[in-house]
């Protein structure tokens, strides 16, 4: 992997960009994901969030147990406007 | 030891904001936060700078210096924070709230703001996947938006460049005055930090930073609910705010909406932002919860109920995510931007509900004015904390 490995694949967020944010004081995923958009893509950070762990353990040299997860939010999949709101059926 | 000018308790974007002008004016200046910058209200809000909900006179004023000083952050940090100009608009149901809105336009265009009322053939052509039935706009041309965390960050590196110090993941623990009764240091889990002025930018947390030098300041959290879409089309092209908003925020009594009672009940009412990475955030609801964060299903149904109710090409675009943040409210609806006579060396900055992102620059600017004992932008009678202990009402 080297800088320009892209992680989030939803939003395009490179390796470099994550160590970036490591640098300016991410500590966790979701410090990660407000910096960078890594994780806020369709996907909700499915595919990345592991490798962002990955990253965060091996430059702030810390154990897994030690990293937050990022914080699960509704809906578990993406879901129509309309289907959410009542008024059509999916 | 650890000393500074000022200390500054909170790294949300009034923190940051604050600690970039005063660290840029020399003078030293410490953030403490108790988790990550914007990790708290300012990372989970939308990105509003605005007019467009403010009552004319004094409100509207404080807003549109705020945007003003916007224009000079967007060029002074290095940081992209994703800020556009692009005028809002508010949406007109019925012929009351046409009426209504005549004479707010009336009063805004006759204090020097450009906003005009459009017809419903021209909002219609301006704004194409409107509901067929809106009858007639809003549109204001000086309200823009930006994304608050990339604000934030890009706030703290310019100040940390100037010199300021990040104290994050520093947790407050207590303050300690003088024999005098004045600010002395700030106790954090693991750092003292000596000063002389302390600048409380702690949002729905002040009150508990409030308490550790024995003053009551009235901020509850409010929770605010808002649904992320997919990246799609631009449904809208700009800011787009529901005229009855303005009700559901100052819970005006000259006229109700066509909603039903739960809409009325969760205070929801349609707000439709547009990123520059084309997806787009829909607000709003206000509930009273405590510092809760969870999501609540039926405010969701409600928000997406009232989005395809305005926008019914929104039925068939998907929801990727929801999330809530704590607002900090005041009962009179005005921020506290004040220093507090009861406890010399102490400033409270904070208490703006969901104005606190376009509010953050003036906020700024106006308590660093205050500390460098600087000419002051505006009055700031109606921000001070002393109204408080003057009318029993609160």
């Amino acid at each position: 992997m080297n800088d320009d490995t892209i992680i989030c694949r939803c939003e395009e967020v490179t390796l470099g960009e994550i160590k970036q944010a490591i640098k300016e004081g991410a500590r966790d995923v979701n410090g990660i994901k407000r910096r960078t958009r890594a994780g806020m893509g369709l996907c909700q950070g499915r595919t990345c969030e592991k490798l962002v762990q990955m990253i965060l353990k091996q430059e702030l040299g810390k154990e897994y147990k030690e990293l937050k997860p990022a914080s699960d939010r509704p809906p578990v999949r993406p879901l129509t406007f309309g289907v959410l709101g009542g008024d059509k059926d999916e | 030891m650890n000393s500074y000018d000022v200390v500054i308790i909170g790294g949300g974007v009034i923190g940051t904001c604050t600690a970039y002008y005063l660290s840029s004016k020399g003078v030293k200046v410490a953030v403490v936060e108790k988790n990550d910058i914007a990790s708290g209200t300012s990372g989970k809000c939308d990105g509003n700078i605005l007019i467009n909900d403010k009552k004319p006179g004094f409100d509207t004023l404080m807003a549109y210096k705020s945007q003003q000083l916007f224009k000079e952050l967007e060029k002074e940090i290095e940081y992209n924070f994703d800020y556009s100009q692009r005028g809002s608009l508010y949406i007109i149901e019925s012929e009351d709230e046409w009426d209504v809105a005549r004479e707010y336009v009336d009063q805004q265009v006759e204090d020097g703001y450009s906003m005009r009322m459009l017809s419903k053939k021209e909002i219609h052509e301006q704004e194409p996947y409107l509901a067929a039935d809106i009858i007639g706009g809003i549109e204001i041309d000086c309200d823009a938006a930006i994304n608050p965390m990339l604000l934030a960050y890009g706030l703290a590196v310019e100040a940390e460049k100037s010199g300021a110090d990040f104290y994050n993941h520093n947790k407050v623990e207590d303050i300690i005055l003088n024999k005098e009764g004045s600010v002395e240091a700030v106790i954090t889990d693991k750092e003292k930090l000596y000063t002389d002025n302390i600048i409380n930018c702690a949002g729905v947390w002040a009150p508990k930073i409030g308490k550790m030098v024995g003053i009551d300041i009235p901020i509850k959290p409010r929770q605010g609910q808002i649904l992320v879409s997919e990246k799609t089309f631009p449904v809208g092209k700009r800011k787009i705010v529901e005229f009855g908003y303005m009700m559901a925020k100052f819970g005006g009594e000259d006229y109700s909406r066509d909603v039903s009672p739960e809409l009325e009940e969760l205070g929801i009412a349609f707000v439709f932002e547009p990123t520059l990475e084309n997806n787009f955030l829909i607000g709003s609801s206000r509930a009273f919860v405590g510092f809760d964060t969870d999501i609540s299903f039926e405010v969701m149904r409600g928000l997406a109920k009232r989005a395809v109710r305005f926008f019914p090409v929104m039925e068939n675009i998907n929801v990727i995510r929801a999330y809530a943040g704590l607002r900090p409210y005041v009962p009179d609806h005005f921020p506290i931007v004040s220093d507090v006579k009861e406890v010399p060396g102490f400033y409270i900055a904070a208490g703006h509900e969901g104005d606190g992102i376009g509010l953050s620059p003036i906020t700024a600017k106006l308590i660093t004015q205050m500390i460098c004992k600087d000419t002051l932008s505006i009055d700031v009678e109606k921000l001070s904390f002393s109204r408080f202990s003057n009318n029993q009402n609160y």
